[in-house]
């Protein structure tokens, strides 16, 4: 066999990465050993956490050392960070896409530029000025505004529902906040995909008769679906891993399940950001410990959420391309 | 259209280095004056305005020591205190026996005595001072007093219009000394609270519908400013932010069973009522003290520090400039403008023992 410096350098260096995030996975799951044996199952079905008495003497339950009445459920924080994103979505997919249409077809080529710029710098903005944003603004908006709107517009619907609308802080806000974030990631890359379809494809479709809505409808949104869901998918990691905005206006919900949407939350990344202080607190180490066990639930649902996407894209081709 | 996204961007990336090269080149200006020692402080938000007083003060006067603080929460001031990570460890709460006995060599000393307030955004109230305890503060918290014009709470405030309204009860999200002072206020005087959640800097909150979590003392007043019907546990370095935010004060009922303000011949009578129990590493709660005048949540606001330094210049400093702390540091004039008291003179003894191991 040959030796190849250039090939083997590259395989090296394209190894590195699927190693760095592996050797992270594998370093925190050795990490939260002990978290595994004491939390069994509670810790993804349980919806109390309590990092127990850290000033009194630790206890030893299931062979591990704990603070007395230490208990670790995480229910609350993963149906937090699941539905705060998925309404995120609901609300971005929508504007993005209207966006990113506008930008392609409707705005003259010489102001384009202009106007993708600025779709994009609202994706730099970095996300404690959108928390920030949340907090003075949104917030009061929702608790005045918005939230009694919907309640009695849409409140015959059970999650919408709900004479007392809250104080503005809660899912709502953090969804808003998340779609406001994700929307630049969904318009960008949608629109970069709508600038690459052929001009062949556009005027055929206006010369058979179509209108400007028929064009872009049937012409130019299939040949740019899979990309939609790829932009989706990274909106979605970035929303489900979103931290310090959805800390400032979820209400920081604990031990307490949402009852409609206008209910506090808490996401997994912004509650272990809200517990590190006081985890590293405790001698026995099993707060930090459980910590890392949620922060392996969050790398599970990212992965689990991509990998459905993917599926579900190469699931549509397929079904069409039978066709 | 490509080629000049590419070009802003290289523009914005040119920028971006350029701002890297001054901050290394300021910050290597920085470590090039070899004389000064450079000491580290963080944690407490509520000690973190009575420090940015005192910097200037201090290095005015020690002009061979530079001081940088940041806020960041107490439990990072006693987790990155105990990597080494920071000389000093700024902190509301001591540390637990169990944090002791693991890391052996690292202390509590008490740098002034801070207070808290309980706050409300009650309309229509025109500045009377509802009175509370610490059982009906637990059942707040705990939801079994959800209205304003519960029994309970009327039966306190005879006269008192109160309105017929949920009650928002909103507490820290972060790990914080408040959370810590407040819940041990709840935990020594009631004692369901006491064998259901007890006390800590973060602890498992009842589920309360309608309840709501802030981050840090700023996001305590924001949160409870924007909602009426709320009730929140604020440090007593906010004072003029709560009065801004044109938020209620509770007198509180302490131990001999009276009612009080939070003033401060109140913290001191608080204070003076537990000094003498102060033992020699310090680590003592002085909430819910004795005496008809004591205020009930108060605490002493401590540096966390490390006995072993890295090196005798370190320690050096480290002394100099705590010791400046407890005496010029402890003056009224520095203290009280974040509204903490002084230390008593018996206790700044007990720090002075406790400075002296830093080596």
């Amino acid at each position: 066999m040959v030796f190849r410096p250039f090939r083997t350098s590259l395989l090296v260096l394209a190894l590195l990465i699927p190693a760095a995030l592996g050797a992270v996975v594998l370093f925190l799951a050795i990490y939260a050993g002990d978290a595994f044996t004491f939390n069994g199952l509670r810790f993804i079905f349980g919806t109390v956490w309590d990092l127990g008495n850290l000033y009194g003497n630790p206890v030893t339950v299931r062979g591990v050392s704990v603070p007395l009445g230490a208990h670790y459920g995480v229910l609350v924080f993963i149906i937090g960070t699941l539905l705060s994103s998925f309404i995120a979505i609901l609300i971005a997919l929508p504007l993005s896409v209207g966006c990113a249409i506008f930008l392609a077809e409707q705005v003259p080529e010489k102001f384009r530029p202009v106007l993708a710029m600025l779709v994009e710098l609202v994706a730099v903005v970095p996300s404690v000025v959108f928390g920030l944003w949340g907090v003075a603004v949104l917030v009061p908006f929702i608790a005045k505004d918005i939230g009694p709107a919907l309640s009695a517009t849409l409140g015959f619907l059970p999650f919408f529902a709900g004479g007392d609308t809250g104080s503005g802080y809660g899912l709502l806000a953090a969804s808003m906040v998340l779609a406001l974030m994700i929307t630049p990631i969904i318009a960008t890359t949608l629109l970069d995909a709508l600038l690459q379809v052929p001009r062949e494809n556009r005027e055929a479709a206006f010369a058979l008769g179509a209108t400007h809505f028929e064009v872009v409808s049937k012409a130019m949104m299939p040949m740019v679906r899979t990309t939609l869901v790829g932009g989706v998918v990274l909106a979605l990691g970035r929303a489900l891993g979103e931290t310090m905005a959805v800390l400032m206006v979820s209400g920081g919900a604990i031990n307490i399940l949402p009852h409609n949407i206008y209910s506090p939350v808490s996401t997994i990344a912004s509650f272990i950001v809200s517990q590190l202080d006081s985890a590293e607190q405790d001698p026995t180490n099993m707060a930090i410990k459980s910590l890392a066990e949620i922060a392996l639930v969050l790398f599970v649902i990212t992965l689990a959420v991509n990998a459905g996407a993917r599926l579900f894209t190469t699931g549509v081709a397929n079904v069409r391309n039978a066709k | 259209m490509h080629f000049k996204k590419k070009l802003s961007r290289s523009n914005l990336l040119r920028g971006g280095v350029a701002a890297l090269a001054l901050a290394a080149a300021t910050s290597m200006a920085t470590i090039a004056r070899a004389d000064t020692v450079t000491l580290v402080e963080t944690g407490s938000s509520l000690l973190y305005p009575l420090f940015n007083i005192w910097v200037p003060a201090f290095t005015t006067a020690h002009p061979g020591i530079q001081l940088t603080t940041t806020s960041t929460g107490s439990g990072a001031g006693i987790a990155e205190s105990i990597k080494g990570l920071v000389q000093i460890g700024a902190s509301d709460a001591y540390l637990s026996d169990g944090m002791v006995a693991k890391n052996p060599n690292m202390l509590s000393i008490p740098l002034a005595i801070s207070a808290q307030s309980i706050n409300y955004n009650l309309p229509g109230l025109d500045g009377h001072h509802l009175k509370l305890s610490g059982p009906v503060l637990a059942g707040i918290y705990s939801g079994s007093i959800t209205k304003w014009n519960d029994p309970k709470i009327q039966a306190m405030n005879p006269g008192v219009a109160l309105p017929d309204h949920v009650i928002i009860p909103i507490h820290r999200v972060d790990g914080s000394g408040d959370t810590f002072i407040f819940s041990q206020y709840l935990d020594k005087s009631t004692p369901s609270w006491h064998n259901s959640v007890g006390y800590g800097t973060s602890i498992s909150w009842p589920a309360v519908q309608g309840g709501l979590g802030a981050n840090g003392n700023p996001g305590m007043v924001s949160a409870a400013s924007q909602n009426p019907y709320s009730i929140a546990y604020i440090g007593v370095s906010f004072k003029s932010e709560i009065a801004k935010a044109g938020l209620g004060t509770a007198e509180l009922k302490n131990a001999s069973g009276d009612f009080v303000m939070l003033t401060h011949k109140t913290v001191s009578a608080a204070a003076a009522a537990r000094v003498g129990k102060t033992p020699k590493d310090e680590r003592i709660s002085l909430v819910f003290a004795k005496g008809a005048e004591a205020y009930p949540i108060i605490n002493y606001e401590y540096a966390i520090i490390n006995t072993s330094q890295p090196d005798a210049g370190t320690a050096k400093a480290v002394r100099t400039f705590l010791t400046w702390a407890l005496t010029t540091g402890n003056e009224y004039k520095y203290v009280s403008q974040v509204n903490f008291l002084p230390l008593p003179p018996a206790v700044v003894s007990l720090s002075k023992a406790q400075i002296a191991r830093v080596q």
